[in-house]
Formats: structure tokens, sequence, C-alpha cells
């Protein structure tokens, strides 16, 4: 983290990375540490994926799908959020933070919002400080 | 082939400006040329251009090209595009990838071209990193069976049976209740021209029934359906009328019927005419009714009922066409596209408790109007209170049902305007004073605010506010004897008990009784009950299951200009979609490592789509590529990693993340 947090974007294809797409598309400015990676739904978001990003020094990662009972796929984005709270136990554990990890919904046409919610994520990692792994990594 | 064996080639759109005035195109093609397994990078004006594809095609076959990341816009542009442009070049498509450098840096971070930039970068490599991971997919496709079913007969179904039959293909058209009409049938004129509703719809009725690509099937229901590649096998259940074709339509049998005669205990209300009379257990839904052949309902028949003391239809049968063995047939149809027209029914009037359908006799909701009008009703058309008597007034009380968070949160779209139809058809027919009792008049169609106006001149009252009750609790000497209709007039601020001879709700449309059907078909519905359509906007016909239409209210509240128009547009989709051959199914769904497989059925446990199961000789789970959608929600509870979605692999994901992450602490 050199002066912005680093933040991996996990979206879903219909949900979360459209509305990514609308706050670009309307040049919305969100903090450039966001890194998005298109997934199909948010309900193949395995938790080693998150794990796998703050091994690598991510300093959040968020999730991104769609909103209950709007799933593409009927129920992924529920699936997602069984396991994302799950993790965030583990993350407590490990001295990472439950803080660190967010799940949020954002409909295809909700720029605005995913703008909102990744600034305001970044502004909360900031205050968090670099990740704890970034130092043993 | 190994990854490192692959021959990529980074491609850089410029986009006219808009990716180059921020990012550092030539800093970015630098990059990506030293990105292992990158062979070629370049840039370019508009990669989207036919010079920019020429590239594309000329560099892939010059340089051998096995993998292409293009960065340039949202994939959700382009993406299709470049894949067939790679593949006419002799590439697997599914080897391309885009690396969206407009949307996600160029437009946010415009502000700060040095970090939009390095972003760039990450989102390059990342993609060169999945591409270098992909494996080339086969496109698979499966023919289209022929043939299309409509389910449902009313206006919706009917004239895209007709449409879909005039193209060429064999149309099943399957109804459930004994007749083709559905509710457009009982109506009496339509809005806003008040053309007698039956003169419209019966030649309709007549061409489908007798059109030679149509096959009819009534008082059938689909029972079950199951898909296949390009095929849904149907199961149709044809219940038993228990008269056959041999019927002359004589009318012997429902004379003599004694089911709701005067001393019968067994009574029937006709469903035809909304339970404002009665039917025989021997009918023929209304005189008009297509095919013209009697039913019996053996829930209300003697024979059926009372140990076979009756028969008397079979003794008076000139043609002998009764026959009381008949049982459920079952059909199984296969067909290519489903269209599903199943209608709407009307709301419940009596949950709106406080306007007292059913407390009060002359309560009526909106079919029961336009049965009361209609000359083939239980009045022939004269439109009488239950003591025979014409009202001297009536109220009609919109939104029953509609815009309410208590029932039904939508605007069922037609209230209004039939509740004005009935305003004039009363007042030309009875001379009675009318009212209008309504939230907001919405007239939005061709004509409609025309025919509102019309009727605001007839000297029809109309009053700004929903009522809060009707009662018949007189508080002065002119409620004697009548309803009283309570309501605050919101437009002059006043409470106001208006005294009427009969009331009539506008009650809402509800989707019809149809979820078992859609269960079997896979379709889900919207928030409010109705069939959920690919896309509310852009495309209202068709629905996420290949393969399958909508139309009509089935889809949602419309009026029958709509219903007409989406029926068309639904038939043409369907038409396309048979046309076309052959469908393709989507490569990118989940695959089983038969060696990893435990067969512990956590897969099938989490699958929404039925699209996996255990084999029972195998002990592996297997996939059915024309259910699976893709999701991946399997890949995450299978404790082996043995089932993976194309080209959303555990490995190919990881190497992005990798390559996406902060670099300092990635090396």
């Amino acid at each position: 983290m050199t002066d912005e947090p680093d933040i991996l974007a996990l979206c879903c294809n219909w949900c979360g990375y459209n509305a990514a797409d609308q706050a670009g598309a309307a040049k919305i400015p969100y903090p450039s540490g966001v890194k998005i990676l298109r997934l199909m739904c948010t309900g193949m978001v395995d938790p080693y994926y998150i794990l796998r990003g703050f091994e690598r020094g991510f300093d959040g990662v968020l999730v991104v799908g769609c909103h209950p009972g709007s799933c593409h796929y009927k129920s992924g984005n529920l699936q997602a959020r069984e396991q994302t709270d799950r993790l965030m136990g583990v993350l407590r554990t490990l001295g990472i933070g439950p803080e660190r990890l967010r799940m949020d919904a954002a409909s295809s046409s909700e720029g605005p919002r995913f703008a909102e919610t990744v600034t305001e994520f970044s502004e909360t990692l900031k205050k968090l400080g670099p990740s704890p792994l970034r130092e043993v990594a | 082939m190994t990854e490192a064996e692959r021959k990529v080639g980074v491609f850089i759109c410029h986009c006219g400006g808009n990716i180059s005035d921020v990012v550092d195109v030539n800093a970015l093609r630098e990059f990506a040329s030293k990105q292992g397994g990158v062979v070629a990078a370049t840039d370019f004006r508009f990669m989207c251009s036919n010079e920019g594809q020429a590239k594309l095609q000329k560099t892939i076959q010059e340089k051998g090209l096995e993998g292409v990341v293009v960065a340039c816009c949202t994939p959700k542009m382009y993406e299709d595009m470049f894949r067939e442009t790679a593949k006419e070049a002799g590439m697997n498509p599914y080897l391309l990838e885009i690396a969206n450098v407009r949307e996600q840096c160029a437009y946010p971070h415009r502000a700060e071209p040095g970090k939009a930039t390095e972003k760039a970068k990450e989102l390059v490599s990342a993609q060169v990193a999945k591409v270098l991971r992909l494996r080339p997919l086969d496109v698979k496709t499966a023919p289209i069976h022929e043939g299309v079913a409509v389910i449902g007969a009313g206006i919706a179904g009917i004239h895209a049976a007709i449409l879909l039959g005039n193209a060429g293909h064999h149309v099943t058209l399957i109804e459930k209740s004994p007749t083709i009409g559905g509710n457009m049938a009982r109506f009496d004129k339509t809005f806003p021209t008040l053309d007698c509703a039956m003169c419209t719809l019966s030649p309709k009725m007549n061409q489908v029934f007798n059109h030679p690509n149509v096959d009819l099937l009534t008082y059938a229901e689909v029972k079950d359906a199951v898909r296949t590649p390009g095929k849904f096998t149907i199961t149709v259940e044809k219940k038993p009328r228990f008269v056959t074709d041999a019927c002359i339509g004589c009318n012997r049998c429902t004379e003599a019927c004694p089911v709701s005669g005067p001393k019968s205990p067994l009574k029937v209300e006709s469903e035809w005419n909304m339970g404002l009379n009665l039917r025989k257990a021997i009918y023929l839904p209304f005189s008009q009714a297509l095919p013209q052949l009697w039913t019996i309902d053996a829930e209300h028949c003697y024979y059926f009922q009372r140990n076979r003391t009756c028969g008397i239809c079979a003794k008076v049968c000139p043609a002998n066409a009764v026959d009381f063995t008949m049982k459920p047939e079952h059909l199984q149809l296969e067909v290519g596209a489903v269209l599903v027209a199943t209608g709407y029914q009307p709301f419940e009037a009596g949950r709106v408790a406080q306007y007292g359908y059913g407390k009060y006799a002359d309560v009526y909701h909106g079919l029961q109007i336009e049965r009361l009008l209609s000359s083939t009703g239980p009045t022939e058309g004269k439109l009488v209170k239950k003591d025979g008597t014409p009202p001297k007034s009536v109220g009609i009380i919109h939104c029953v049902g509609s815009r309410d968070e208590n029932y039904r949160s939508y605007c069922s779209r037609v209230c209004c305007m039939y509740s004005l139809k009935y305003a004039h058809l009363i007042r030309e027919r009875t001379g009675a004073r009318v009212y209008n009792f309504y939230m907001d008049m919405r007239a939005n169609g061709k004509g409609y605010e025309e025919f509102y106006q019309k009727v605001a001149s007839e000297q029809v009252g109309f009053v700004r506010g929903k009522p809060a009750r009707v009662t018949d609790v007189a508080e002065a000497p002119e409620e004697e004897g009548k309803l009283i209709v309570v309501v605050e007039d919101t437009l002059a601020g006043a409470m106001l008990r208006v005294p009427v001879d009969m009331v009539v709700l506008s009650t809402a449309m509800d989707p019809g009784d149809v979820d078992g059907l859609l269960a079997s078909l896979h379709l889900d519905k919207t928030a409010d009950g109705f069939v959920k359509e690919y896309h509310l906007k852009i495309n209202p016909t068709e629905t996420a299951v290949k393969g399958v239409f909508v139309a009509g209210c089935a889809q949602g509240p419309k009026d029958i200009t709509d219903t007409i128009a989406q029926a068309g547009a639904a038939a043409m989709s369907a038409s396309i979609f048979l046309g076309s051959g052959e469908m393709t199914l989507n490569p990118l769904v989940a695959e089983v490592n038969p060696d990893l497989c435990r067969a512990c059925d956590r897969c099938t446990d989490v699958c929404e789509f039925d699209a996996v199961h255990v084999d029972p000789e195998s002990l592996r789970a297997v996939v059915d590529e024309t259910a699976c959608e893709g999701c991946g929600k399997c890949t995450v509870v299978c404790p082996t990693g043995a089932i993976m979605v194309r080209q959303f692999t555990k490995p190919q994901i990881v190497a992005s993340i990798d390559a996406l992450a902060p670099k300092a602490v990635a090396q």
C-alpha cells in the first residue's frame, strides 16, 4: 500500500461487474487500488480466493453480487454470503481482521452505489493501515 | 499444450482517445510485450473497426497466435465480436479475453493517468495469465426439434398459434378449460372502441380451430416438461369429457340433467358466468365455445357422485355420445419450443373485506359485470340487481387489490379503462347515476385519454379517493336500503357517504395458477408473481430458458392491444429460434474430473438447475450440459476439487488474482 489500499473486488458477471462498468461509463471516480476480477457468479467465490488475495498482499477483499432475490442463478449470492460470513471468523483468528472482507450487492444499474461502496471501503482500509500479511509476504 | 508454449498476442485499443488520452498506451504496449508468452503486442486507434479486426486476424495468422488479450472497453461490448473475428482467423475463440482498461482504468481514474496506466498493466497481465491457462473449447450444438407447444388458448395463445402456424410451424395449442377463448371471450365490449369482444375474437377462435398446422388440445393440462438439447418432452393430461366426438350439439342432455335444478341437492355455479348463475353437470360453457363438445363435470354429476343412480343424459342423447367409461389420457409431445400464454385470473375480491364482496348481494367484481352486461350472460345483457330490478345508481371502485401494499403493489394497467367502459355502458343501458372512485386516472394508450374525456362528458361522477369501506348501515333516510360508499374526496378535502344500489370492484389481475408449469419448465417469476422475461426492457418475449417464450398477461398485466403485440413478437422470436435449426450450447459450464469425484452428492445438493447427478453405475457426478448454467456453486462445495466451471477453474482464477496483487509482495 503506497498511498491507497489494494482491494481485490470479486464481481459477478451480471450485477457487480456491470455496476462497475456503469460507474466507469459515468466517469465516477473511485480509488485506483480497486482491482476487479470477473466471475460468472459470486456463488463460485471459493474462500480460498479470498485467502489467496490476502496472502498476496491485498489490504481488503470485496465480493459484489446481485441483490438477494435477484441472483441470475437464483441463489449463488446467498451461498457467497454464507461463505464470506464463515470466513470472517477465520480472518479474525488469523489476525487479518474480519473488517478487511466485505460482501455487498449492487444491481447492474447501480454504478454510483458501486463507486460509493469501494470508496468507503478504501477509506476504512486506509484507517486500518496496510494488511498485516504484507510484512510477512 | 502447456502454458509456456502458448503464443499470446496483446492488442491495445486507443478507443479514439477515450483510453489513450489517459492510459499511456506506449508504456502499456512495452509492458505487455515483456510478459511471458506474449509474442506480439500492438496498439491501434479503434480495435473494433474493420481495420482493427483485420489487424487482429492478420497477426493471429502471421504470428500463429494461440491466445489473445484485447485491452479495450468492457467485454460486454465486443467480447463476442472479437471472439468471432479470432475464430474466423483460425484461433479457438475461447482463448481470447478482454482487459477492460476503458471502464476500469481510463474512465474512473482519468484524473490520475499514472495510476490508470499502472492499473491497466495489471489488468493486462492478469488476462495474459488467464489466457495462458485456458483450454480451447468446442462449441457443441444440438438440432432443434420441430414444432412448438403454445400453452393457454386465450387471445395471446390463439394469436401466437395462428402466426406460428402461418409461418409453417407445427403448433400444439393446449388449453386447460373445455373451450378456447380465455378471459376475452367473457367480455362484452372492449375499450376504447367499444367493439363487441366476441365479434373480434370469434373469427380468430375459428381460424385457429380450423388451422391445418394447429393441433388443439382442450380440457388438457401440462403435467411435466423435460428439457434435453434442442427438445422439450411435454406430458399432457387430457381430462375425460365423458362425451365423445359423436356429440351433435343438440343440448338435450343439458336440458335433461337434474343437477342445479330447483329440488336438486347437487348444485354447481357457472365458472363461465363467474358464479352469477348455476349450470348443469353436462354443459357447454357458452354458445360459441370451441370445440362444440359438451363436457360432464364428474364432481357434480349424480352418475359419479351418487353411485350411478342417474345417467339420463346418456338416455336422451340421440348420438350415443355419452361415455361414462372415459379415463384421463396422457400424451407425450416432443417440441423444439414452448410459448407460455397462461393469462391471468381476477384477484379474489373478498380479500378486501371492507368492500363487502360476498357479504352484500349487490357488490360485484369486474368480470361479473362483464357477464351481466353481455348478451350471452345470465341476464342476457340486462344489468339488474340480485332482486331483478335495474340499479338507479352504481359506484365503481378502482384499484381493488392493485397498487395496495397489502395485496398487489403493481398497477394492473387495465382497470381504469374497463371501469370507464362500465361507466359508459351502465349509463347508456340503464340511465343510472355512476360514480368512479379512483386514486389516479391512468389512460395511457392510443385513444384512451380521448375515451376518458368522452366518458367524463357523459355526466359520470368522479371522486378522487380510495374508499374506506362499503356499508349498509344507514345514517340518514336517503341511505336506507342502499349500499353506502364511505370515501374521502381528496380533491375537495371532504369525507363523503355516497349511497348507491350496486357496487363494482375493479379488481387486480393476478397471475394464473401455474406454479407447477413454471417449475417444470425451470421458469422464474418476478416479485409480482408473473413469469420472468429475459429482459424487462429489451427482451420481454424470451425467457432465461432457451426455447421458452412468453406472451400476454402471463408476463404481466396488459390490455388486449399489448397482448396481441407481444404475442406477435413472441411468435416471431419462437419462429426464428425454430427456423435456426440448431442451438449452440454454452460451453462455460461445469465439468467433472471422474478421478477426483467421490460421489458425495454435495454438488447435487447446491445445484439450483438439477444439472448434476451422481451416476449410480460409475458412482461419479455427471453434469447435464444443457441444464447447467455455469454459476459454479458446486465448485465451492466440492471437497476434492473434482468439479470445475470451464474457463473459471481454480488455477485460472488464482493466476489472475496473483497477477492483480500488489507487485511488491507478489513477486
